[in-house]
């Protein structure tokens, strides 16, 4: 009898949890003390990059990759980030932090390169750094261009910063989306148990890895197809600065909204950000463009020549920077109008008919592939989701790959879905190993590995929770945690491994049934995850921003961008001047918190106050202290040993079931007014309109400057993935995002009837209201029990 | 409203309640609905609820029984891919789905079962004229003495009623027999019981071959009889005086009627009931169906001939030309011929006979396989369920009854089912520690507690396990045989009137202790396993505990399998009869205190203890119930003893003419109230937690005794009492 172990849905798991908050140690502690003295990098990397399989380890053929490339000396001086070098040099990490951490760890993401590009590119460098406890001889780094290993080396550089270069075969790079893969196989200086694996980490410096393009190929003008390629700066950012030097007109606001929806659409990158201003930026650097929109004659004061024609048609054209020297994109006419039809033509492309529906998440800029998106039953194949069959000789093996939800996905409480795995095993491996399923970082299923003597796995199928899904692209990632005798005697030298302990197929499956499918509102995840409901096709949007000003037209750019290209279409957007002209439909609110309508305040649970109070360090601090208190004083008390079996039934039953008195209710309460604390820099929130339908979200701040880099900040993919609930807060410290939980949902029904989906529906809404389950099933059967008695009566004899 | 209207909105409603059931929610959802249904069950089982109240709380039940069904199907079967898993889990399934079918079933026979009829002895006008059919094979001359003797002391117009003995123990074909040992018996047989016959006013028929059983003998008897009614008693049911009174009038009610069923009353204990000393305080395994489920089968007319005490109507009868005798159950099959012609039955459940059941464990496991064999031919031969002129009830009440019969297969998979994991360690039942709390063990809980709500006073709980465990380990082979060769089986007479005067091992008790070996031994592994692989404890807990269980029942199974001897070769009976004493031509105002069919115990008053002794003659003297005048009976004493004005005299019976028969069968039977009276002295539920509790004690002593019993017959000295013990298991046998 196989008791696939409590598919354990732990409490304390929050829905957006990060992905290392299951780790047992927090590796940060340990970076603090590294020899290196850098700081510690708190926080999850923002790549969670296509942790991807290994593939059968590909031979060096091409005679220009450098395996042992020497590592460069820590302490020499790295080289000089590219300022003006951006024709030579193209940042390519697009986060801050690129970390491949555990044994076994891949990083994939894409980059978009120009014709010219690929054929100029010629070297991948990189700076890394790695753990101490990284044995060298047997870790290795490699690096990967679609799908071809261009060199590999030890891992060796725990003092410092190192860098490598890798030179690039000609011809392997391609015209358009190339993929870059960067792959760490690590082991432990002495250590074999499991635990010491979390002590393995490299991490590849953003700042000093980027592609080397040979600068004498590097001559041609540039064309609209270089908004693509626009890449990134240093930390992985990408910035657009729109420069609009009669912004004070509102009828510039539309097209400009228009322009950067349809720029951010191009570009996809995971980090974008719009600053709007009315002048030429001062200096120019990597991952930025510039583009200047107006009339002809706007422009002339900025602009000492324009692109030829722009006074008799709309044009847009790439002209040198009179500031910087860079290439800026203007976008100019005789008028308005003509301003507005070349906006028309950039977006055209990038916009998608409302009947179209999206096969997948352009995700592909930060995961290595675009993310099916399923709707519905599915079955892919490990191979389709990107993943390889691998092989692993460690301890604790890791990959995963993303699947892509749709907004409407209702099946958080009661949904299942299925991993058939295709796996093997060596003889090696004691019982008591286990392989484990995240989803988004949670933990979801253990399946324990019970049998000695190795075994085959033929589509095994693992049930794992839904819990964790949530609208957009879901990491689910495999573990498996392997020991063998040989790791408890541990041995010198046995730490490196030898034989293969255990191998994934890639012919595994990922099985969903039909999920309930219904929309929720308020729901930021929905939002962050496809734009939805604001990226609906066929419907506008109400967006009121009271006062049109460079910070809050900013932080209004990045916001739609960012839903335009989580929703894969822009949005369609009607300037409103207040809440009052907007109808039942949906609605966006930009600006300062003393800007943003009272009704929308109220619709959304901010409280009045806050208007008056947030920003001005009139609150007191949170007061959660005390809470804190009593649990260090409760973990400090509970542990007297004849208790424990009762401690430890009461945990497997808190981690089984997960229970709570407020699970058993019937009506949720009302939703308290909120007032954001004074260390929230931005807040989003959702609520809905007061006439019942539409769904309004509010986009605010203290101030307008707070506004803007607090969307900036919002619009970071690793931020714009942990949006949730109804409200969600940006502010400071090592977690800075905190949200807060939807007390009273409407549904928004999205799809056409149909009985199935809503008794899916149904199942859904009784597993979170869990006492109205009971309560229906007890009544029914209470009917039943009437009726038969009833039907009895009336048939057979002593009638 | 209507009946089409009730249908419907029933229908609505179910419709409801299966979508409510069916959708997938998740386990914390399940498990608060468990714990609800649960607590409401409990809450009206506790407030004694009954009529209305009875189906809700069965509906309850049924909704975490479908709840269990649904997460059963769909989330815990192993992946066919792994087929070592697979196969076993699938039989695990199959076994499962079929008690969950058979609760249903159930559910619906006895839901509502017709409230007991009241007696109609003052009432009867109409006195047709009835046959009494005592079919013989092998009995004794003293037993069929007494039955024939209380069948012709019912009360009933002498003129219309005529007793017959049909003899099958003498046919021609036995007397002309070419072993020369069975001729001779046969014909002394045939003597004996011509005589007596003779001398107790009963005709005496026999015939030339022994076809067809049981029914063909039946048959013979129709042929030579004219009666409109039919009484039909085994050789060792003795009818109490107001049998025919009690039954004969649905006759007149309804035209259509072809049968009144009564119960069958057993004054000796069955082996399980006698080697655990139940048979005074438990309600017999037979009440729950007499008790029950006939009174549930009653209800959708579908009480079933159950081959004696019963009255039928030849008219009935002859359309079937007689008996049925396809099957080795020829009485249930009769009852399914005539249901399907469209004749009716009435069940009376109130005791009016009382009769013997096999003493020994062997011949018991011989009658049930009987049983089970022939329900299996009828489910073979004449398919209930598509059987024409069958209401739609009536065929589920048959399947109901039919199906029964393949327990031994769930039972023995459920045995095993533990082994496959902690022996092989393979994983037959896919679910976690969580599941099994919210749906399995809730699903056992709610189990439990409708069969008690459903049979509570007539079966205590763990009694039906135990009952089907000491069953399936013989009764596996005589089911999958008769599936294999449903023509094979053939009738074979249950021996009675064994005894068991020797303590002594049973001689089929060997598997028993093979099992509980096995059993034990799984209990070590899981101990071990338990500590020994701490990652998967949880399961092997569950696991483990699953096979205490079963290593519990069979532990109590194996007292059930260790026969008690007994003192006394018979059964005696309490009575409270006033008589006189009469010894040396003095007589004494006495009371019967007890009888049996051999003697009789007499409390005395004044006598001098001195004038009585061993081995002397006396009469008692008493007003027999079928006559005015006192009659007198000749006994021996057997022993004395007393105080005071008191003495209890033990004497036995020295019977010498057919009316002392007559007034034996008087003593013992002729008050039917005794019986219901004995009965509900024995009815009380205990409740699921009490009635656990006395199990366990009870299966701990019994398994203790049956090792103890195994332990002496092991010695060299107890060789004797076992081949005594082998022999006498020879000579059952033998004699069927």
């Amino acid at each position: 009898m196989k008791v696939i172990l409590a598919a354990a849905l732990i409490a304390s798991c929050a829905l957006s949890a990060p992905l290392y908050a299951q780790q047992p140690f927090d590796m940060s502690g340990e970076r603090s003390q590294d020899a290196t003295g850098n700081p510690p990098q708190p926080g999850p990397p923002p790549v969670e990059g296509q942790p991807s399989a290994v593939q059968p380890p590909a031979p060096v053929e091409s005679p220009q990759a450098s395996p042992a490339a020497p590592p460069a000396i820590p302490g020499s001086p790295p080289p000089q980030p590219a300022n003006a070098a951006a024709g030579q040099r193209m940042f390519v990490i697009p986060s801050d932090r690129l970390s491949l951490a555990g044994e076994f760890a891949n990083r994939e993401w894409t980059v978009y390169l120009t014709p010219e590009q690929a054929e100029a590119a010629s070297k991948l460098n990189f700076g890394y750094r790695n753990s101490i406890y990284v044995a060298p001889e047997a870790s290795t780094l490699s690096v990967f261009i679609n799908d071809t290993l261009i060199g590999e080396g030890p891992i060796q550089s725990p003092g410092g910063v190192s860098d490598r270069s890798f030179e690039i075969p000609y011809g392997l790079m391609r015209p358009g989306t190339n993929k870059i893969g960067f792959r760490a196989t690590q082991r432990h200086r002495t250590d074999c148990t499991v635990q010491s694996t979390y002590e393995l980490w490299s991490d590849v410096v953003p700042e000093r890895t980027y592609l080397e393009f040979d600068a004498a190929k590097m001559t041609a003008q540039p064309t609209l197809d270089d908004i693509r390629a626009i890449g990134v700066n240093a930390l992985g950012q990408t910035r657009f600065n729109i420069v609009v030097p009669k912004l004070e007109q509102s009828a510039t606001t539309t097209p400009l909204l228009r322009l950067s929806q349809a720029l951010g659409m191009l570009a996809a990158m995971p980090n974008q950000m719009f600053e709007v201003s009315t002048s030429l930026p001062a200096k120019a650097g990597a991952g930025e463009l510039t583009v200047v929109v107006g009339t002809a004659a706007e422009l002339e004061g900025i602009l000492p020549r324009l692109p030829d024609g722009a006074r008799s048609g709309g044009i847009a054209a790439f002209i040198e920077s009179p500031v910087t020297g860079a290439q800026i994109l203007v976008l100019t006419g005789p008028n308005w109008q003509s301003v507005e039809s070349v906006v028309e033509n950039i977006l055209a492309p990038v916009d998608r008919p409302e009947n179209v529906t999206r096969a997948v998440l352009a995700t592909q800029r930060w995961t290595g592939m675009n993310t099916p998106l399923l709707t519905g039953s599915a079955r892919l194949p490990f191979s389709a989701l990107g993943l390889k069959s691998a092989e692993f000789s460690g301890r604790r093996f890791r990959t995963g790959f993303y699947v892509g939800i749709p907004s409407d996905f209702y099946g958080d409480a009661y949904g299942e879905a299925r991993i058939l795995l295709d796996a093997a095993y060596s003889r090696d491996v004691l019982p008591g190993s286990h392989i484990d399923v995240y989803v988004n970082g949670s933990i979801a299923s253990t399946v324990p590995i019970t049998r000695a003597g190795g075994d085959v796995l033929r589509h095994l199928p693992i049930r794992f929770t839904m819990r964790h899904f949530r609208p957009g692209a879901n990491l689910i990632e495999i573990e498996a945690v392997l020991q063998t005798r040989a790791d408890q005697v541990c041995s010198p030298g046995t730490t490196a491994g030898g034989e293969s302990r255990f191998a994934l197929f890639d012919t595994s499956e990922f099985r969903v049934g039909d999920f309930a499918r219904i929309a929720q509102l308020p729901n930021l995840a929905a939002v962050a995850g496809t734009g939805f409901p604001y990226g609906r096709g066929g419907e506008t949007v109400d967006l009121i921003v009271e006062r049109i000003d460079n910070q809050t037209l900013s932080a209004t750019a990045t916001l739609l961008s960012q839903l335009a290209v989580m929703a894969g279409r822009p949005i369609r957007t009607v300037p409103k001047a207040s809440a009052v002209a907007t109808g039942g439909g949906n609605a966006i609110f930009v600006g300062p918190i003393s800007q943003i309508p009272p009704v929308a305040l109220a619709q959304t649970h901010l409280s009045e106050e806050t208007a008056k109070i947030w920003g001005t360090s009139a609150q007191g601090a949170p007061a959660d202290a005390n809470a804190d208190m009593l649990d260090e004083w409760r973990q400090k008390t509970s542990s007297s040993s004849w208790q424990k079996p009762f401690v430890a039934v009461s945990d497997w039953l808190d981690r089984t079931f997960d229970i709570s008195l407020g699970s058993l209710r019937f009506r949720p309460g009302d939703e308290a007014m909120f007032v954001p604390p004074d260390t929230a820099n931005v807040v989003m929130a959702q609520g809905i309109g007061p006439s019942g339908g539409g769904a309004w979200l509010v986009l605010t701040a203290p101030t307008p400057e707070k506004l803007q880099s607090g969307a900036a900040a919002l619009a970071r993919n690793a931020n714009w993935e942990l949006l949730s609930g109804s409200l969600t807060l940006f502010g400071i410290g090592e977690n800075p995002m905190e949200s807060r939980p939807v007390t009273r949902v409407t549904f928004l029904p999205t799809q056409p009837f149909s009985f199935w989906n809503y008794r899916l529906i149904a199942a859904n809404w009784l597993s979170t209201n869990i006492l109205s389950y009971a309560v229906l099933l007890a009544c029914l059967s209470v009917l039943l029990g009437l009726v038969t008695f009833s039907l009895l009566g009336r048939f057979g004899k002593g009638r | 409203m209507n009946r089409i209207g009730t249908v419907a909105v029933w229908a609505v409603v179910t419709l409801c309640v299966i979508t409510l059931i069916t959708l997938p929610i998740n386990m914390q959802t399940q498990l608060i609905a468990s714990i609800t249904i649960v607590a409401l069950m409990a809450i009206i089982k506790i407030l004694k609820g009954e009529g209305i109240w009875r189906l809700i709380a069965l509906a309850l039940g049924t909704a975490i029984v479908l709840r269990y069904v649904y997460w059963r199907s769909t989330s815990t079967l192993p992946p066919v891919s792994q087929l070592e898993n697979f196969i076993p889990g699938f039989l695990l399934y199959l076994a499962e789905m079929y008690s969950v079918g058979m609760l249903a079933l159930s559910l619906f026979v006895v839901s509502m079962p017709l409230s007991p009829r009241t007696g109609r002895t003052g009432e009867l006008k109409f006195f047709p004229k009835v046959d009494v059919f005592v079919p013989s094979y092998n009995e004794d001359e003293a037993l069929l003495a007494n039955t024939l003797a209380a069948a012709k002391a019912m009360d009933y117009p002498a003129d219309k009623l005529q007793v017959w003995l049909l003899d099958d123990g003498s046919t021609e074909q036995k007397r002309n027999s070419h072993k020369v040992l069975e001729a001779q018996a046969a014909l002394a047989r045939h003597d004996t019981l011509r005589q007596l016959c003779e001398d107790l006013g009963v005709r005496y028929l026999t015939r030339a071959r022994n076809e067809h059983a049981k029914a063909g003998n039946l048959n013979n008897g129709l042929a030579h009889s004219d009666g409109e009614l039919v009484a039909v008693f085994d050789a060792d049911h003795a009818p109490a005086r107001d049998f025919l009174r009690e039954t004969v009038g649905y006759f007149d009610d309804d035209p259509k009627l072809f049968l009144v069923q009564t119960p069958h009353f057993f004054l000796n204990p069955d082996p399980l009931e006698r080697n655990l000393q139940t048979f005074e305080k438990m309600p017999s395994e037979n009440e729950m169906f007499y008790g029950v489920i006939q009174r549930g089968l009653d209800k959708w007319n579908a009480a079933f001939f159950c081959g004696s005490a019963a009255v039928l109507s030849r008219r009935a009868l002859k359309e079937t030309d007689g008996f049925s005798g396809v099957s080795i159950t020829e009485d249930c099959e009769t009852a399914i011929a005539l249901h399907s012609l469209g004749w009716n039955s009435v069940y009376v459940d109130k005791p009016l006979i009382a009769g013997l059941q096999p003493a020994t464990f062997a011949s018991f496991i011989g009658q049930r396989s009987r049983w089970a064999q022939g329900m299996i031919q009828i489910l073979r031969f004449r398919f209930p369920l598509f059987k024409r002129g069958l209401s739609i009830p009536q065929r589920l009440c048959y399947m109901s009854s039919t199906l029964f019969w393949f327990f031994p297969f769930p039972r023995t998979m459920f045995l095993i089912a533990p082994l496959f994991y902690l022996f092989f360690d393979l994983q037959i039942f896919t679910a976690s520690g969580g599941e099994f709390l919210g749906y399995t063990l809730a699903y056992m809980l709610v189990n439990m507690m409708m069969q008690n709500y459903l049979y509570g006073t007539f079966r205590w709980p763990w009694i039906s396990e135990l009952y089907e465990y000491v069953q399936s380990v013989h009764l596996l082979p005589a089911v999958v045989s008769v599936m294999l060769n449903p023509r094979k089986p053939t009738f074979k007479v249950t021996a009675k009137d064994e005894t068991v005067l020797v303590s002594r091992l049973s001689e089929i008790s060997r598997p028993f202790f093979v099992i509980f070996g096995v059993l034990l031994v799984a209990l070590l592994v899981s101990i071990y396993r338990f500590y020994a692989e701490p990652f998967k404890a949880d399961v092997t807990l569950v696991v483990g505990g699953w096979n205490l269980l079963n290593l519990i029942i069979a532990g109590c199974a194996l007292g059930v399998v260790s026969e008690r001897g007994e003192k006394s070769a018979s059964r005696r009976v309490r009575v409270s009869r006033r008589c006189d004493f009469v010894t040396d031509g003095r007589s004494f105002p006495a009371t019967i205190e007890n009888v049996s069919a051999n003697g009789a115990r007499v409390q005395v008053y004044g006598i001098d203890r001195q004038n009585v002794g061993f081995d002397m003659d006396a009469v008692i003297r008493f007003v027999p119930y079928g006559g005015d005048e006192p009659e007198e009976l000749p006994v021996l004493v057997r022993n004395v003893e007393g105080h005071g004005d008191l003495t209890a005299i033990g004497c036995r019976f020295t019977p010498c003419v057919a009316r002392h028969h007559s007034l034996v069968a008087d003593l013992i039977f002729a008050n039917s109230n005794q019986w219901s009276d004995f009965q509900l002295a024995r009815r009380g539920n205990p409740g699921i937690l009490f009635g656990t509790l006395w199990f366990l004690r009870v299966a701990l002593y019994q398994t203790s005794r049956g090792l103890v019993y195994l332990l002496r017959s092991a010695k060299p000295g107890a060789g004797v009492v076992k081949a005594g013990a082998a022999n006498s298991g020879v000579a059952s046998e033998a004699t069927r």
